[in-house]
């Protein structure tokens, strides 16, 4: 008798728990990234970064951040954020696949994607024909948000704004160290990247007076650069804007020390010079090399929250966090702020809910002046890159100067004086 | 611009003696028994890699390595003809097509799977830096590159005329029959072109990990530069894919000298076709 | 009349997939496969049937994508239009490219068809006009069937595809068996001998090419109707036309249901190895792919694949 008391008793237990806890409502964010495929190191890092967010909201921390340091979503009687995530393998179709299977199948009620441009853009269509949010925090090509678009957010700044930044970046040395940046050279690939950067560059050379003494275009992977650069040493710039994804950035340098070609400054756009294998082939051949950067770790000087959200990143995967970890972190911040200010699941009300976004930069872990967007295109309007510049075979934040924790070197050294 | 149309003809003539090296190998298979070996360029990168791991790995400078890749690539040309080549040799062209084209992408996959697609590069190499005649600046890796490949391409064509054993070779492309019945095996000789064709690609592998970067793909560009060669210079003609290589490597940089950087690749994909439809025999090739 | 059960259930089949389900994801994963196949048989008619490898179909895919959609972005034609005006630019660009290739051996022509397949990547990537490296966004108008585009669900397209798929397998069909698909045996087969009874081999190659590219225009339009958004990396790309030969191959050369067949289970089967192997990328089932391809043209296992075994050089 006894024996079956206890076994009955074991049962009871065993059911209750597995019972389900009293409703506690999930929230389903979707998330469609480069899970396989050639930029699969980097789908993977952006979903890290959007992991730890929602682990933040949905946990008990003490981060001045929205949501951090509240347990799941206050105005939703503290429902969690579940996160689901698509492969888009980097085609277009696939993305466009992904995002209705994930909501009419996984029924999300918002989606966070995609990094690459082309799959942001099949993937945000499939949301904007069902009537779903979609964040985008990491592809910069202005064209997303020029479709007039009403679910499409992009909290990144786009490539037109990291453009402008290359103007107001030598605009404030030439106030700071009393130097003429004029005229400059354009030295970029010609993928969507590089034609977009020269497009925007050529824009903000005339808006903000510098003369263009030249534009290249070269073909990206070539089989090697010296009749290119040699084109450019002969244009007479005193700065090279030059955009380039890993492969040419490091060829590049290596043929600017071969033809001994050093101007007074080398600005490069994100992709390839902040990728670690430059850092890491070309050694001290990479010193003083500056470029625009969404994101840089030495910033936790400045803003000691990053350091707090930082060191849960490397903890948790082992890797520095980034550019894209970074962003991708802070749109699921800002979504689930929205959807808390919402108190609602019903996307028309996410969708108010975002626009009436204010986020203040002190909230933040990017170095952006804040969270908000054009009530026309939805591009947030205060973000902004920064300029870091390679010294000591380290990055270094040098622009702008209130987040700077190093002096910019400048003119670039001429290689047989380093 | 004097210098700079000075210093663009300098760089087409070295990475033209590149070419013709890549060039050399398939020419010769072709010569000998008729099959165009699409993955050529895909040995290429497999050299590469090659190269860059004794480096990573052993930290041998690719100059040091350059013999021991070579004689991996001889190995794997040898395995190539014995393993798939040869079951081949009298099919139809079609299925000729597929296998080499399928062992392409078969290489490029396995590059894939077990190297991922990041770039590598070799970071410093014994031969760092540039030679600078007048105002004409040379980079030391290219210099030698270029050298390597006169070198090679040289070898390789005093082999095929000079001595006995390339004299069977070249008797086996021109008439297999009648070289069986003066005693040569052909079946021998094939394995061996495809060994010398392959190792040739191995020694350009080695001395392009110098100054150039590695991934999976890395064989495409290069195997189309390599076919537009072989058919300007003739299929099957040596000393013809030697001077086609110079003029590609020439044409080039000139189209992206006097026309723009982004179509210069277009230019030499346009001059193949040029080739094939107003001389499909190339320069030198066999009518 | 035996044949036409299995294709009759088969149809059956097919039209009724998208009432059984009605989740999109199976029905997209329905409407590639549907397109690869017609594509397939595209390549299929001068690969296996005129035995002409072509490495470069895509620039029709290509093209039709790209002619409906600049015609309807820049001058606001109707995109049913502009795929009649896709297949004649793709039927242009046929003869231009067949007219002088045709008459190189099976190794220039191929090397001839990548050639220009990069040529059209390269060349779209920086011409302004049509998008460049940029790509153009079909513009999202209001569904209907004139303007075809559709947003609630995914069956019109499904529909569509699968009559464009029926198109394709129709005309095969009629051409097996007309005079010019006997011709195109024979030239395959024996050219000279063909030569001889005075078949002018140009000419029929040069048909054979025009149909293969007006049906994978025609898919290039769908396309870029169906996912709206359209660049030179996604249409132009050399692994699609390599696609074609694939799926060709592995269903059997030259029969009618070989691209089909090769649809069938080369897409799933894309699907399951990316989810289950799919973490070092493409690697393994590119591999896996290629293997396939290389033991199937080694063997040449007759019946079924039997069109190898009296090839022409």
């Amino acid at each position: 008798m006894k024996k079956f008391f206890k076994l009955a008793l074991l049962v009871t237990f065993v059911l209750a728990f597995s019972l389900p806890a009293s409703a506690q409502q999930e929230i389903k964010i979707g998330v469609i990234y480069p899970l396989t495929g050639p930029a699969a190191s980097t789908g993977h890092v952006l979903l890290e970064g959007v992991k730890l967010a929602a682990e933040i909201v949905n946990g008990k921390y003490n981060l001045n951040m929205p949501l951090g340091k509240e347990e799941g979503l206050p105005n939703l009687k503290g429902a969690k954020i579940v996160i689901v995530s698509g492969d888009h393998q980097a085609k277009p179709e696939v993305g466009m696949a992904e995002a209705e299977r994930l909501i009419t199948q996984e029924k999300v009620v918002a989606i966070i994607g995609s990094y690459h441009s082309a799959v942001t853009a099949t993937a945000s269509q499939a949301a904007e024909r069902y009537g779903i949010p979609f964040v985008c925090e990491a592809s910069t090509s202005p064209t997303l948000t020029e479709r007039g678009f009403k679910w499409f957010f992009r909290t990144t700044p786009n490539d037109a704004l990291f453009a402008e930044n290359f103007f107001q970046f030598m605009n404030d040395v030439k106030k700071k160290k009393n130097i003429d940046p004029n005229p400059v050279a354009i030295f970029n690939e010609n993928t969507l990247f590089g034609s977009d950067t020269t497009k925007f560059e050529e824009k903000f050379a005339k808006q903000y007076g510098y003369k263009i003494s030249g534009i290249m275009n070269y073909p990206a992977k070539s089989t090697q650069l010296t009749s290119e650069v040699q084109k450019l040493k002969s244009f007479g710039a005193k700065v090279v804007l030059q955009t380039s994804y890993i492969a040419d950035a490091i060829l590049s340098v290596k043929t600017f020390k071969d033809l001994n070609f050093a101007p007074d400054a080398i600005i490069a756009n994100d992709a390839g010079h902040i990728d670690p294998e430059f850092l890491k082939i070309l050694g001290k051949d990479a010193n003083f090399i500056l470029s625009r950067e969404v994101f840089a770790l030495d910033l936790t000087a400045r803003k000691p929250m990053l350091k707090t959200v930082a060191y849960m990143f490397q903890k948790r995967t082992g890797k520095p966090m980034d550019g894209s970890s970074s962003r991708a972190f802070t749109a699921m911040i800002v979504l689930a702020d929205a959807i808390n200010r919402a108190a609602s699941t019903e996307p028309a009300k996410i969708q108010k809910a975002l626009l009436e976004t204010d986020i203040k930069a002190e909230q933040l872990i990017m170095p952006w002046g804040g969270v908000k967007f054009d009530p026309q295109t939805h591009q947030n309007m205060l973000g902004r890159g920064i300029i870091v510049q390679i010294q000591g075979e380290k990055y270094h934040t040098v622009w702008p100067f209130d987040l700077a924790t190093s002096d910019v070197v400048w003119p670039y050294p001429k290689w047989d004086k380093r | 611009m004097e210098g700079v149309f000075a210093q663009t003809l300098v760089s087409g003539l070295f990475i033209g003696f590149l070419y013709a090296l890549i060039a050399v190998g398939l020419t010769m298979i072709f010569g000998v028994m008729e099959i165009v070996n699409f993955a050529h360029g895909d040995y290429l990168m497999v050299a590469m890699y090659f190269s860059y791991w004794s480096f990573a790995l052993l930290g041998l400078d690719p100059l040091y390595s350059l013999p021991m890749v070579t004689a991996a690539l001889f190995a794997l040309g040898i395995i190539t003809y014995y393993a798939l080549i040869k079951k081949i040799i009298n099919a139809p062209m079609l299925a000729q097509i597929f296998v080499t084209f399928g062992l392409l992408i078969f290489l490029r996959g396995m590059a894939q799977f077990l190297w991922k697609v990041d770039y590598r590069m070799i970071p410093q190499t014994v031969l760092s830096g540039q030679l600078q005649l007048f105002n004409i600046y040379i980079g030391k890796p290219q210099f030698v590159a270029a050298l390597g490949a006169i070198i090679c391409n040289g070898l390789i064509f005093w082999f095929l005329k000079k001595t006995k054993l390339g004299m069977a070779l070249e008797a086996v492309a021109e008439d297999k029959e009648a070289a069986r019945l003066m005693g040569i095996n052909s079946d021998r000789m094939f394995a061996l072109a495809w060994g010398i064709g392959i190792a040739s690609i191995g020694v350009a592998g080695a001395l392009l990990s110098s100054f150039y970067y590695v991934f999976p793909e890395v064989g495409g560009n290069f195997g189309l530069i390599a076919f537009v060669v072989v058919a300007l210079g003739g299929f099957g003609s040596v000393a013809g894919a030697f001077i086609a290589g110079i003029i590609v490597g020439l044409v080039e940089v000139m189209a992206g000298y006097l026309l723009a950087p982004s179509i210069k690749f277009l230019v030499v994909l346009a001059l193949y076709l040029a080739v094939v439809f107003i001389r499909p025999q190339g320069l030198m090739g066999k009518a | 009349m035996k044949k036409i059960i299995p294709f009759a259930i088969f149809l059956i089949l097919l039209i009724l997939f998208p009432l059984v389900f009605r989740n999109p994801f199976p029905r997209h994963l329905m409407i590639m496969i549907m397109m690869y196949a017609a594509m397939g048989i595209g390549w299929n008619i001068i690969g296996g049937y005129a035995g002409q490898v072509s490495f470069g179909n895509a620039a029709f895919f290509g093209v039709g994508a790209y002619a409906s959609s600049v015609l309807l972005t820049k001058f606001g034609i109707n995109p049913w239009l502009g795929m009649c005006a896709g297949c004649g630019f793709s039927v242009i660009l046929a003869i231009i490219v067949g007219y002088p290739c045709f008459r190189l051996g099976g190794h220039y022509f191929a090397i001839a068809t990548i050639a220009i397949g990069e040529i059209m990547l390269g060349l779209f990537m920086v011409w302004d006009f049509v998008g460049a490296a940029v790509g153009i966004y079909v513009p999202i108008l209001p569904e209907s069937f004139l303007n075809f585009e559709f947003h609630s669900s995914k069956a019109p397209y499904y529909y569509i595809m699968l009559v464009f798929f029926l198109f394709a397998i129709a005309v095969n069909f009629v051409l097996e068996r007309s005079r010019l698909g006997y011709y195109l045996r024979a030239i395959k087969d024996d050219p000279d001998g063909a030569r001889s009874v005075g078949i002018d081999i140009q000419r029929y190659k040069m048909y054979a090419f025009c149909v293969s590219a007006v049906i994978t225009s025609i898919c290039g339009t769908f396309y870029a109707q169906y996912v709206l958004y359209i660049d030179p990396q996604s249409t132009f790309n050399l692994m699609i036309s390599i696609q074609f030969c694939i799926l060709a191959l592995i269903g059997g050369l030259g029969k009618l249901y070989g691209p089909v067949v090769g649809a069938f289970v080369f897409i799933p089967l894309t699907e399951l190895t990316r989810v289950y192997l799919g973490s070092q990328g493409q690697g393994i089932d590119l591999m896996l792919y290629s293997l396939l391809m290389i033991v199937l043209a080694i063997l040449r296992p007759q019946g079924l694949w039997g069109l190898f075994a009296r090839g022409a050089r």
